[in-house]
């Protein structure tokens, strides 16, 4: 214990006192955020939060974290989907967000250098000042780009711009070195050239991808970026049959002529036109709903006007053949639509409005084994009696279906919400999310990008456990980093 | 009273939209900007809410210095909302409110309120002294004028914010309106001392004025304060006042549009217009003050990048101008917003709020101290071309 004050002590030497705090009041904030009611698990309060602002403190505080034994749970901008940043043992919670600089947008490589504090939004921006933007991700414009990468990366972009953005980062490891990847591996190459994410033996940043933190701090990343186009567009089409709509997204990527596309039911977007306030009155969510089909397909294009018109022309041929149709819809309701499909927006948060309890499913697996999985989910809500909480009646779950390269695969994830004032209703998602997660992985092989205990303990075959779990030993002996997390040793 | 808010507080997402302006994509909330924990933002104190009424944490002096930080500017409300659906500032106000019942609330706090108990404003000055602002300005009494000009404790004892009721006041009578003002009968408008939580006070002060505009016949008002005007036109209605309210940009507008003013002289300068949060995100009042400047010859208005519903506060709200918990410093909300204002290359911040062009005025005093920008209100520059 004394040693653990003496580290704590030196702590504030590092960041200073005004950067530094272990008083309860300021680390109760850092035991919850989105999912954290969904985890299954106690959230331990930590012994103190630090604000570095440079990758040298960063340094420094792992440094120290691994003299004293104290664990260390780092969080960037601090909208965590999956409480992957929640602290399990006490320890230190490294708070990132001031480190927000853009270091560089370059529009020879299209990349952008940025820190762990940059959120989308603030990269979008950027970006489109130099013609190019982001390659966005769904959910909302206030997270980043870095926390996102260590979770999944999921984009609606998956297929032009391949579901990894990232071309090279630099982060400290647990142990308290600097690595560097891709091209950046040498001295020259971090100078001149950290705009390759391949050079000399595997892909080291694909190991910090869906590790959740567990091999070391991002303080700095190269995003690829991707060219705005003279016109950007996102068309309705309206299918009344899920294998229609996934049959003609499958069609249509394989084309390769759109920037982004996604198949949603009508369940997930229903909410989206509606703020929160318009959403608990069921009238209007039905009136919604009622003007949705039943699954949407939203291919995103770009081009001048000649190519805008061919494209729309070819994507409407393959609709057509599936029988779906160009949706008709006011403005009111197409216009938060697309703005939520092309991603880092602020409606995405509307879909887990009216009360921002949401469970949720996700899993990737070939696009026709998508619909048979997708309506055994949907049985496993009607077995756990899943009620919307604004009508009470039966809740289908909503369902968004990505293409990854070309369709050769499908991010699919199934939502459904609750009001976390009715702890009946959280019981039953809890329930749902559990055996709908564990059906997807057991049944139907359906893979997601992070790992957690029970699937790298359980799950998955002991070599490939091995070699997460032997990284993992080899940067981090100590077992600092998100301990008792889904890595720890014991 | 924090119990009642419990649904409300279980409904935060904890996506952290409260700390970012959409559009600009830049930090929206003042305090969150200034100390970095969570619990200086909108999302941590509703944490910390959440915590009190699990009794997970206890209520003292030191926790309540985390909420009294809040400057009620509304930037959380403004991005959480309309999307995420919570407005997180009425938890954040009823916070204040439940340290106030219960008697922990940090001395500057307790300092301020005290005074406005004992003496009828936060300046501990007298209630005779009030109308000395006026001077040498044919400013008559009300009685039975058509609107009363309400001017507030700032307006009446700060040297900037009396500055700026004379030169509003050389407008109404340049355009020969008919006003008068309650001079050493003038009461503390509340507006303050709602938002650090004292509702008791607030009641009292309220219901106060409303005895008094009713004792003078007063049906119309304008005020010299966005604050003032806040508590007036939306506060005052639930004890019973039936009054119409007017900031005095509103009036200027409408001064202008029928040419009781009329705009003679040009003004060669480039403005920038800071949007004060109690005439902005809390009355959807944007256009008044713009379209003023709009009217001036030759005068060129630029936009920071954080304005309207995403402008960013200057701190002088929630009793900080009062109380100055936040403090000083490079992170301090009035020195980012002029470092805001200065990067548009404007050589005049426009101000329609007292608290505003003092906040404004200090910080610019640190961060252009060569000159190059000065803080100007809506009335002194439209009295330049008049």
């Amino acid at each position: 214990m004394e040693n653990k004050e003496r580290g704590l002590e030196e702590l504030k030497t590092i960041v200073g006192e005004d950067n530094y705090s272990d008083e309860k009041v300021d680390l109760i904030p850092y035991m919850r955020d989105p999912y954290s009611a969904l985890m299954g698990r106690d959230i331990v309060l930590p012994d103190c939060v630090v604000l570095p602002d440079c990758a040298e403190d960063v340094q420094a505080i792992v440094m120290l974290a691994n003299r004293y034994d104290l664990p260390i749970y780092p969080r960037s901008f601090g909208a965590n989907l999956a409480g992957c940043a929640l602290p399990y043992r006490g320890g230190i919670v490294i708070d990132l967000k001031r480190m927000n600089k853009i270091h560089e947008i370059n529009a020879d490589t299209m990349t952008a250098t940025i820190e762990p504090g940059v959120t989308w939004g603030g990269l979008g921006k950027a970006a489109k000042a130099k013609g190019l933007d982001a390659i966005q991700i769904g959910g909302p414009y206030c997270v980043g780009p870095v926390g996102n990468f260590l979770f999944s990366n999921i984009t609606h972009y998956a297929t032009s711009y391949s579901a990894d953005r990232v071309v090279t980062l630099e982060a400290v490891l647990p142990n308290g070195e600097i690595v560097k990847t891709g091209s950046q591996c040498t001295k020259i190459g971090a100078e001149l050239n950290p705009y390759f994410r391949y050079a000399y033996g595997p892909d080291v940043a694909g190991l910090f991808r869906g590790s959740m933190g567990n091999y070391g701090i991002i303080t700095r990343m190269v995003m690829r970026l991707r060219p705005l186009g003279k016109i950007e567009q996102a068309v309705l089409y309206g299918f009344n049959d899920m294998e229609s709509a996934l049959k003609t997204m499958r069609n249509v990527e394989r084309l390769e002529i759109t920037r982004m596309n996604v198949v949603y039911n009508k369940y997930m977007l229903m909410h989206v036109p509606l703020t929160p306030e318009e959403q608990r009155d069921d009238g209007e969510r039905k009136r919604v709903l009622e003007s949705l089909p039943p699954y949407l397909m939203i291919p995103g294009i770009k081009g001048d006007e000649r190519l805008i018109k061919l494209y729309k022309e070819i994507i409407g041929e393959e609709v057509e053949k599936e029988k779906g149709y160009v949706l008709d819809v006011p403005d009111e309701i197409r216009e938060p639509i697309i703005r939520y499909c092309e991603g880092g927006s602020d409606v995405a948060t509307r879909i887990y409005a009216p009360f921002s309890g949401f469970g949720v499913a996700v899993g990737c697996l070939p696009v026709m084994n998508v619909g048979k999985m997708t309506q055994e989910v949907i049985e496993l809500a009607k077995q756990h009696d899943i009620k919307h909480p604004v009508s009470h009646e039966f809740q289908c779950p909503g369902m968004a279906a990505i293409p990854y390269d070309r369709c050769s695969t499908v991010y699919v994830e199934l939502d459904v919400l609750y009001d976390p004032n009715e702890k009946e209703e959280f019981e039953k998602v809890f329930g749902w999310v559990r055996e709908a997660f564990k059906m997807m992985v057991i049944k139907y092989g359906a893979t997601h990008v992070v790992g957690n205990k029970t699937l790298l303990d359980r799950v998955c075959i002991p070599a490939y456990s091995k070699i997460l779990k032997g990284i993992k030993s080899l940067v981090d002996p100590k077992g600092i980093m998100m301990s008792g997390g889904p890595y720890t040793f014991e | 009273m924090l119990k009642e808010y419990e649904k409300t507080i279980n409904h935060c997402l904890k996506c952290g939209a409260c700390k970012l302006a959409y559009g600009p994509f830049m930090p929206i909330c003042p305090s969150g900007l200034k100390y970095g924990f969570e619990s200086h933002y909108a999302v941590g104190r509703v944490e910390i809410a959440k915590a009190i009424l699990d009794g997970r944490l206890e209520l003292d002096v030191n926790v309540m210095k985390r909420i009294y930080t809040c400057t009620s500017c509304g930037g959380c409300d403004q991005q959480c909302g309309p999307n995420a659906g919570v407005f997180p500032l009425a938890v954040i106000e009823a916070l204040k409110h439940e340290g106030v019942e219960k008697g922990l609330i940090p001395p500057e706090v307790r300092d301020f309120l005290k005074n406005i108990t004992r003496y009828g404003n936060p300046y501990v000055e007298k209630a005779e002294d009030r109308a000395k602002w006026v001077g040498d300005l044919e400013v008559e009494t009300y009685s039975e004028q058509d609107m009363l000009f309400y001017v507030g404790c700032v307006g009446s004892y700060d040297e900037r914010g009396r500055r700026m009721a004379r030169s509003v006041s050389r407008l109404f009578l340049k355009a020969q309106v008919s006003f008068g003002i309650l001079g050493d009968k003038e009461i503390c408008d509340g507006n303050e001392v709602k938002r650090v939580g004292e509702w008791g006070l607030f009641k009292y002060l309220a219901e106060q004025n409303i005895e008094l505009f009713e004792r003078y016949g007063i049906r119309k008002v304008v005020t010299l304060s966005p604050h003032g005007f806040n508590a007036l036109k939306n506060d005052y209605a639930e004890f019973g006042a039936k009054l119409e309210v007017l900031h005095y940009t509103q009036l200027l507008k409408e001064l202008l549009g029928t040419g009781r003013i009329k705009p003679k002289k040009p003004i060669k300068s480039r403005v920038t217009y800071h949007d004060p949060c109690f005439l902005g995100r809390h009355n959807s009042e944007y256009e008044a003050a713009r379209s003023v400047l709009a009217a001036i010859p030759d005068l060129e208005l630029v936009e920071m990048e954080m304005n309207q519903e995403s402008a960013f506060c200057c701190g002088g709200g929630g009793g900080n101008f009062f109380t100055d918990i936040m403090g000083s410093g490079p992170n301090s909300p009035a020195r980012v917003r002029v470092r805001q204002a200065l990067e548009t290359g404007a050589d005049i911040l426009a101000v329609s709020c007292p608290n505003c062009a003092r906040m404004l005025e200090d910080a610019i005093n640190i961060e252009a101290p060569e000159g190059g920008m000065r803080v100007m209100d809506i009335a002194e520059i439209l009295e330049l071309t008049c």
